[in-house]
């Protein structure tokens, strides 16, 4: 049995997800508000959103880094 | 592409090169990524994966190959399914059991895309047939390179996040049927 589509609502928690932005606390990166407030099958979602939102990233850079790698990069002073 | 081996950047990710770092992030993410969809449900894999790599950057300089190929991949999975594992135990798991059973399987096969120039096109001339709003919001998402928050984003296209992130959906809709129209297909590795 397939699950259930996801509501309107949870449709833009998945896309908020899907954003590579994570702030920080004291032990690091935290997880996105909205991932905690999606359903386990929408965190699927989420991530396989993710997924393809990382490919269209990394194929539209021109050193072929997606957001996360941007992200990161970023965080150890580097904005090449 | 299977078969390269990603610690060709080693040496230079060792001495601190950010560049070499972010060539051998591009190419080992999309497989370190899916290597890590079974905890899915259970922790955020962005902010596991993104940690993971910062992580990496930190403990590179100390790290010894063992001598295979793609070893700091090797290591970065490792790490990835620990701290996912951590994040569960802190969480309280019930599923943890299951979880840590799948850590035991092999390291998957690396896979590499390098980047492809026709695909770039199609993709920007898919973009630039989008509808004005739509558009304008996954630009700035694009742009944005995971550094700011919708909010953030939103307010300077002077939308509310929920406009902006329905703006979003609709874009990343019409330009998945834009490329599907021309054999473009991005769920190519999700099961």
């Amino acid at each position: 049995m397939s699950p259930p589509p996801l509501t309107p609502e949870d449709v833009l928690l998945v896309e908020a997800a899907t954003s590579a932005f994570r702030s920080t606390d004291r032990e690091g990166l935290t997880f996105h508000p909205a991932w905690y407030d999606l359903p386990p099958d929408g965190r699927y979602a989420a991530f396989d959103a993710t997924v393809k939102s990382r490919k269209l990233e990394s194929a539209l850079d021109p050193e072929g880094l997606s957001s996360t790698a941007r992200a990161v990069l970023g965080r150890i002073g580097h904005t090449g | 592409m299977s078969g390269m081996d990603l610690d060709e950047h080693l040496a230079a990710i060792q001495s601190g090169d950010p560049v070499a770092f972010g060539r051998w992030i591009a190419s080992t993410e999309p497989t370190l990524r899916l290597t890590l969809r079974s905890f899915a449900a259970v922790v955020d894999v962005e902010a596991i994966l993104q940690e993971t790599l910062l992580r990496v950057w930190q403990v590179a300089p100390r790290f010894l190959p063992d001598g295979e190929p793609n070893s700091l991949f090797r290591l970065t999975v490792r790490m990835a399914r620990n701290l996912a594992v951590s994040e569960l135990r802190r969480g309280g798991a019930h599923r943890l059991q299951e979880l840590t059973d799948e850590r035991a399987d092999a390291i998957p096969a690396l896979t590499v895309n390098p980047p492809d120039p026709l695909l770039r096109r199609r993709i920007e001339k898919c973009q630039n047939e989008l509808p004005t709003k739509p558009g304008m919001a996954l630009r700035a998402r694009l742009a944005s390179d995971g550094t700011e928050p919708d909010d953030v984003l939103a307010a300077r296209l002077s939308m509310r996040v929920n406009t902006f992130l329905q703006n979003v959906t609709r874009a990343r809709r019409l330009l998945e049927e834009c490329l599907s129209l021309h054999g473009v297909d991005l769920t190519g590795e999700l099961p």
